[in-house]
């Protein structure tokens, strides 16, 4: 991802108003974790707000500050109440019960928040573990998206010599085709239709040049790359036809197994 | 104090809040409440429920400080993030807050920054000075997050500018201000 362009899409400045659902808030702390740039700017976005904060003070009555300090305070110190007429022996029996009774408290304590803590745990795994999914698709979309770029700009390209390679008798529905470009030597295939092969066969791609069959390369039959970019041709080849060969390719090609051929 | 000195100090205050040390709860009052009941004031609007949103927000600051984790951002924002929080939720439970946001936001601003300069900061340049660079645009996303609470999506509902757009302006609003700030 441009990270210039996450920056300035605002998110960070959601981030620090504490505007972001949590799954967006987990992102831009992944994104801080791995781009020194984003940590930067979230620290200048909160030093900003808290300049702004300060420029902006209002002095509140003086007599809040001493309300404050005595809640706190009564909460710190707890009222210890100890009659010390009673005797050493009853005074030791009430300890052994408070001390049973805490154990008891705390035991139950523990126990309970080890629970929540146990879910929590589980619940942030998933969260992560989702996060981490999105991620990946994200990643998957956007190379598909610059496959997709790259094969429509050289598709478009008035460079390429376009060479639609038409099904032979042996499969007359396949079909193929061939963008070649005869200055740099790139040639680019795109598959629409060829059939499944098995585990031990490929597709070989050749190039018919002064009438010989030049390799051009082994590809499998997979639909989910738009363009493969297949060996340098020079110019001169005629004609390009795919074969079947055993996986690996030929030297020569089996004629016979020739599903798809198309003139330059 | 200058603002350098506040980022030290943020980490030792931390850590003797956690510890429940009451003077750390005292030095905290002393160099923030100014700050933060600026930021509840101008959400809530009256003067007496700014000071109970203020208290209750230091008393969240001490009792939930075991909450507040360095790695995710400044003190200073955790805490103003909880202010923020509380003023809203008061202004939504007393129904005020129609009231509070059809007044002209330019009070709030101007006349605050005119009367309050002597707070904590000594500097002189107010919040009029420090906006005054930024587009109205800008200025208006800034004064509703900022000064009156609104959260971004509520702007874009309420005023009906894309989300998009309320984004890039706090961005560049908030951006435009580090200058003056001085922080770039």
């Amino acid at each position: 991802m441009n990270i210039e362009e996450y920056i300035s899409s605002g998110i960070l400045e959601s981030y620090v108003l504490n505007e972001l659902p949590l799954a967006e808030r987990l992102e831009v702390e992944q994104m801080a974790d791995v781009h020194a740039e984003v940590r930067e700017e979230i620290e200048k976005i909160e030093a900003s707000i808290e300049a702004l904060a300060f420029r902006s003070s209002v002095q509140p009555p003086a007599s809040i500050k001493e309300t404050i300090l005595q809640k706190i305070e009564g909460k710190n110190t707890p009222v210890i109440n100890i009659d010390r007429k009673e005797s050493a022996v009853s005074a030791l029996k009430y300890a052994a019960a408070a001390s049973i009774l805490l154990a008891l408290a705390s035991g139950i304590a523990a126990f309970n928040y080890f629970t929540k803590w146990k879910s929590a745990e589980g619940r942030l795994a998933d969260l992560v573990a989702q996060n981490q999914q999105f991620a990946d698709n994200y990643n998957k979309v956007n190379q598909q998206l610059d496959n997709i770029q790259e094969a429509v700009g050289i598709m478009n390209n008035a460079a390429y010599t376009r060479v639609v390679m038409e099904g032979t008798d042996n499969s007359p529905n396949s079909l193929a085709t061939i963008y070649w470009n005869q200055n740099t030597q790139d040639v680019f295939l795109s598959i629409q239709n060829l059939k499944e092969l098995s585990q031990d066969q490929q597709y070989q791609l050749w190039a018919i040049i002064d009438g010989k069959p030049v390799d051009a390369g082994v590809f499998d039959p997979d639909n989910s790359t738009f363009l493969v970019q297949m060996k340098s041709i020079r110019s001169g080849a005629a004609a390009f036809a795919v074969t079947i060969e055993p996986r690996g390719g030929s030297e020569n090609p089996s004629l016979e197994t020739m599903q798809v051929l198309g003139n330059t | 104090m200058s603002q350098k000195n506040y980022q030290i100090d943020q980490d030792q205050l931390v850590a003797e809040l956690k510890a429940k040390k009451p003077e750390a709860m005292s030095y905290l009052y002393d160099n923030y409440s100014g700050a933060i009941f600026g930021a509840i004031l101008r959400i809530v609007g009256e003067e007496s429920i700014a000071e109970e949103v203020l208290q209750d927000a230091f008393m969240k600051f001490w009792n939930k400080i075991d909450q507040y984790d360095s790695s995710k951002g400044r003190f200073f924002t955790w805490m103003i993030n909880i202010s923020r929080n509380l003023s809203i939720d008061r202004l939504r439970s007393k129904e005020l807050k129609k009231a509070g946001k059809t007044d002209d936001i330019r009070d709030y601003v101007t006349g605050i920054t005119d009367s309050n300069s002597s707070d904590q900061q000594t500097d002189a340049i107010g919040v009029k000075e420090l906006m005054k660079d930024l587009r109205d645009e800008e200025k208006f996303i800034l004064e509703m997050v900022y000064f009156k609470g609104y959260s971004q999506s509520e702007i874009a509902k309420e005023f009906n500018i894309p989300l998009g757009t309320v984004k890039t302006r706090l961005r560049m609003a908030l951006k435009n201000m580090r200058k003056v700030l001085k922080l770039e």
